[in-house]
């Protein structure tokens, strides 16, 4: 990987790039989903390659080659420089310095997922598939999941980092359907369940079977429950849905790229403004958001990110002031604050953007009871549905599959198609409590799309129960 | 080695029953944002897919080590998997021997742009976009598709796309537009930036509107992308039996307004044609929604097969990564009305909106095909059958077979909108959509002010 990379960067170098790197990343995915007792996938994918990224005259050329030989990686440099060249616009781009790193990294592990047997991830599904069997569900779904990406980074400037990071996930779904009524319910997670940087252990921990009853339960349940009703009330979120409700509405607006203008033909910008750094008020004072790349199991978890910056845990928000940005090289550069740190490509063929890392909002007191406790009339929803937000990332929508109305501190009647919107910073100023540690969990998702050509990142969000006032629920006319 | 001759070596690599699908990509990405490039991509990749057959029993592999060696591997890891899995009685087989029909959808020029061409061409539209910062990017690519299979199958097709898409937009405004085809001559970077800016400058000073159900015309793009979100759930066979589709209990019903027709045609020359799909099913034209009248989905072999009935393969299997997806339209295609222009939708809708583009969409409920998002890059009212004063950006909260109930009318040219964004391997594809005046789109929120 090494002399590959090198002869690259030499390539690139000789050919007047004045800054040169070269990715060589090697990935492999386990993917294994039932569905009604069949195995639906059952797949082992690898992919291999290299990419360059140039600086030429200012201006950035990247080109990414299959190919794991001197030939391919010196092509795939030449192509990036006279892209470079070519690119028009006026180009002065510049990089915040950084000492040059050499290191390694490596997700530690109890179990290699790539040493469990496939049958017996086959098993592990069809179990949990048979475990959700009941009058009613209409569609039971199993799914267990496993990568190891192996990367090397050499820059011209000297850093040269090696990392391997290991990821396991799972989760179940299952869809009932009654009188035209269709409902879904899940476990751990929505989508495609909840991933980790981890071993096998990780999977094995969630227990996919023995949830699987109860999440069959509630889904048949759901097709009974009286729709949400709408109005503005005071509305509980689950962790589930508070990690995700950071993902889009602070980690996104908060990458730099977006504040500047560069991801707006595709994933949008933001409604903050360089000049907002420690001055705007994002939330209420419960509201402490952290990028944290050092988090044991994060998705977003690295010894260095793509540009060979240490991964290093930073304030984002705290106590509702807007205090930092996730940034890239150049980014920090443009804005005279740090040098990066949140660069993250998805595979050899992709060039890094700047990318959510772990984002976190940090815990408060106490647990779900005590949040509910304090509620005369509201909604609690649980695990994510449905997810919209506007292009600068202030209007939002969301849905989640199962609800519950709220009446004198306790859990009432199920509720089904329950949504709720707002605008960003009103939504975390009427944020009035955080549960505590002992309710936090972190949770991994894989598909944050990005860039074009499009890119999905994985990236984890530590949330607890959190307690918003005066929310508009069950948006419909 | 060519995408066929990838297959082929994939298949001699194994033993016994085997599907071998082959993907080759040589593409260029020339990203702008602020008038300047700032994000170009070049991708070279060959990846190739074995499914491996054993009694049944199914396993799948991927790579893109296609040295004799690499293959090897590829081999044993799908056998591997296949010896894992148990047998499955539903598998139909491996897809047989046939010719795939013939379709345009292959440049020499297109195939022939390179890096300087496609640096070029995004120029072109930066320059074009004058006072009015652009965003966006000018991108071409050479792409092939093979299957070959032990059943004898052995399809390929070389295709060709090119697409200019430009967001121009200041602190006081935005508009968009893009154009795709699979011959870069016919899309002009210069219009594309042109049309971009002019919308822009049109969106300065937004005004706010109450929440409510009005009347609207929809540009294509706009268009095009409701109607894809909507078609994942309710266009395809698995949607169809798991009981997800708005269609699940309606075909043969009238559903829409009669003016809707919708096809799923892959082999339409002014579209991304394809010739067959990821089983090497040739691809069908198939009608979806005739004058308002639900007729049917889309169907692949492991759907068809579970039906019975006579069901067969449309061509619509997708790549063995999203088969958990089950069969999904690539090409929808809606039939254009009798309306000369959108100024002559607007006059038909007298009092509504005008709206652009769309953003976010996310599927609330799939069975009855409830969908929201925001609006963005172009949106505004319109009063007394005029296109008049900008709006901030709209969140609506859609059914979709509402919006499609009663139609006053639709363009009489339809535009192909692409709908890959270039996710994973290149494959393009879009929607063929005209602009559409409807009585029933609900607003249910206002969001951020066009502009950066």
């Amino acid at each position: 990987m090494h002399d590959v990379c090198a002869a690259a960067v030499d390539a690139a170098t000789a050919a007047g790039a004045q800054y040169a790197d070269a990715r060589v990343v090697l990935k492999r995915n386990q993917f294994v989903a039932t569905k009604n007792g069949h195995v639906e996938r059952l797949s082992d994918s690898e992919s291999e390659g290299i990419g360059v990224r140039v600086l030429v005259n200012g201006a950035w050329g990247f080109a990414a080659d299959r190919r794991l030989c001197a030939d391919g990686a010196r092509d795939a440099a030449l192509r990036a420089c006279t892209f470079a060249r070519a690119a028009p616009g006026k180009h002065s781009r510049q990089l915040a310095p950084i000492t040059p790193v050499s290191g390694t990294h490596r997700t530690p592990v109890e179990r290699d997922p790539f040493e469990v047997p496939l049958a017996e991830k086959v098993a592990q599904c069809l179990e949990a598939d048979e475990a959700m069997a009941g009058r009613e569900i209409l569609v039971r779904q199993a799914m267990v999941r496993a990568q190891r990406e192996h990367k090397l980074l050499l820059t011209s400037e000297g850093t040269e980092v090696e990392q391997e990071l290991i990821e396991c996930g799972a989760g179940i779904e299952c869809a009932a359907a009654r009188d035209g009524v269709f409902q879904m319910r899940s476990y751990p997670s929505a989508q495609i369940g909840s991933s980790c940087q981890s071993g096998w252990e990780y999977v094995e921990g969630l227990d996919l079977a023995g949830e699987a009853p109860r999440v069959a339960e509630q889904a048949a349940a759901l097709v009974r429950a009286d729709e949400c009703p709408n109005g503005t009330t005071t509305l509980v979120l689950d962790a589930d849905q508070v990690a995700l409700q950071v993902h889009e509405s602070v980690g996104h607006p908060t990458e730099l790229d977006r504040v500047y203008g560069t991801e707006a033909s595709y994933a949008g910008t933001s409604f903050l403004k360089p000049d907002d750094l420690g001055s705007l008020r994002y939330g209420s004072e419960q509201m402490n958001i952290t990028a944290d790349p050092t988090t044991p199991g994060g998705l977003g978890s690295f010894g260095f990110d793509d540009e060979g910056v240490s991964a290093e845990r930073t304030p984002v928000v705290e106590a509702g002031l807007l205090t930092g940005f996730l940034t890239s090289r150049e980014t920090a550069a443009r804005i005279g604050a740090g040098n990066g740190g949140s660069m993250r490509a998805d595979g050899w063929n992709r060039m890094p953007l700047v990318r959510m890392t772990n984002l976190h909002l940090e815990p408060g007191e106490g647990t779900l009871a005590d949040l509910l406790a304090d509620v005369d009339e509201g909604v609690y929803m649980e695990t994510n549905r449905s997810w919209s937000i506007d292009d600068k990332r202030l209007n939002f929508q969301f849905g989640t599959q199962i609800a519950w109305e709220i009446k004198r501190g306790k859990l009432g009647r199920m509720l089904r198609d329950a949504t709720y919107t707002g605008i960003t910073p009103q939504f975390w100023g009427s944020l009035d409590a955080v549960a505590g540690r002992d309710s936090w969990r972190l949770y991994g998702l894989t598909n944050c799309g990005k860039g074009q050509p499009g890119q999905s990142a994985h990236v984890s969000h530590g949330a607890a129960p959190a307690r918003f006032r005066g929310v508009q629920v069950g948006v419909r006319l | 080695m060519n995408a066929l001759e990838v297959a082929k070596a994939t298949l001699e690599s194994v033993e016994g029953e085997a599907e071998a699908v082959a993907h080759v990509e040589h593409s260029g990405l020339a990203r702008f944002a602020g008038s300047e490039v700032h994000q170009p991509t070049l991708i070279e990749n060959a990846m190739v897919t074995l499914r491996v057959v054993q009694d049944n029993r199914l396993g799948v592999a991927t790579t893109n080590k296609i040295d004799t060696a690499g293959l090897a591997e590829l081999a044993r890891r799908a056998s591997d998997a296949a010896a894992s899995a148990p047998p499955d009685e539903t598998f139909p087989g491996l897809a047989p021997p046939a010719s795939a029909p013939a379709v345009a959808g292959f440049d020499d020029e297109t195939a022939a742009l390179g890096p300087d061409d496609q640096a070029r061409l995004a120029a072109t539209a930066i320059d074009a976009g004058g006072d009015v910062p652009v965003y966006g990017f000018f991108t071409s690519a050479l792409s092939e598709l093979a299957v070959m299979s032990t059943t004898g199958l052995s399809v390929h097709q070389r295709m060709t796309d090119a697409t200019a898409l430009v967001v121009a937009a200041d602190e006081k405004g935005s508009g968009y537009a893009e154009q795709t085809a699979w011959r870069a001559k016919s899309v002009d970077p210069a219009e594309v930036a042109r049309e971009s800016a002019e919308k822009a400058k049109r969106t300065r000073g937004a005004a706010e509107i109450e929440s409510g159900v009005y009347r609207a015309v929809l540009e294509p793009y706009a268009f095009a992308d409701l109607l894809d979100y909507f078609s994942h759930d309710s266009f395809g066979a698995l949607g169809l039996l798991e009981e997800r589709s708005y269609f699940t209990n309606r075909l043969g019903q009238k559903v829409f307004d009669e003016k809707i027709s919708i096809t799923d045609d892959a082999l339409d020359p002014h579209g991304l044609p394809k010739a067959f799909d990821f089983e090497g099913t040739p691809k069908r034209a198939v009608r979806l929604v005739e004058q308002g009248v639900a007729r049917g989905v889309v169907w692949d072999r492991a759907t068809a097969a579970r039906v019975g009935d006579g069901a067969e393969s449309t061509g619509h299997a997708p790549p063995a990564e999203l088969r958990d997806w089950g069969p999904l339209p690539s090409a929808l295609s809606i039939l254009p009305g009798s309306a000369e222009s959108v100024d002559e939708l607007a006059e038909l809708v007298g009092d509504g909106l005008y709206i652009t583009r769309l953003h976010y969409l996310g599927v609330l409920h799939p069975r009855e095909g409830l969908i929201t998002g925001m609006t963005r890059d172009g949106t505004f009212r319109i009063r007394d059958g005029k296109i008049a004063e900008p709006l901030v950006n709209l969140r609506f909260t859609v059914a979709v077979p509402d919006f499609l109930r009663e139609v006053f009318g639709l363009t009489n040219k339809a535009a192909l909108v692409n709908s890959q964004n270039f996710y994973g391997e290149r494959y393009p594809y879009g929607v063929m959509a005209p602009a559409i005046a409807s009585a029933r789109f609900p607003v249910t929120g206002v969001g951020s002010k066009p502009g950066i």
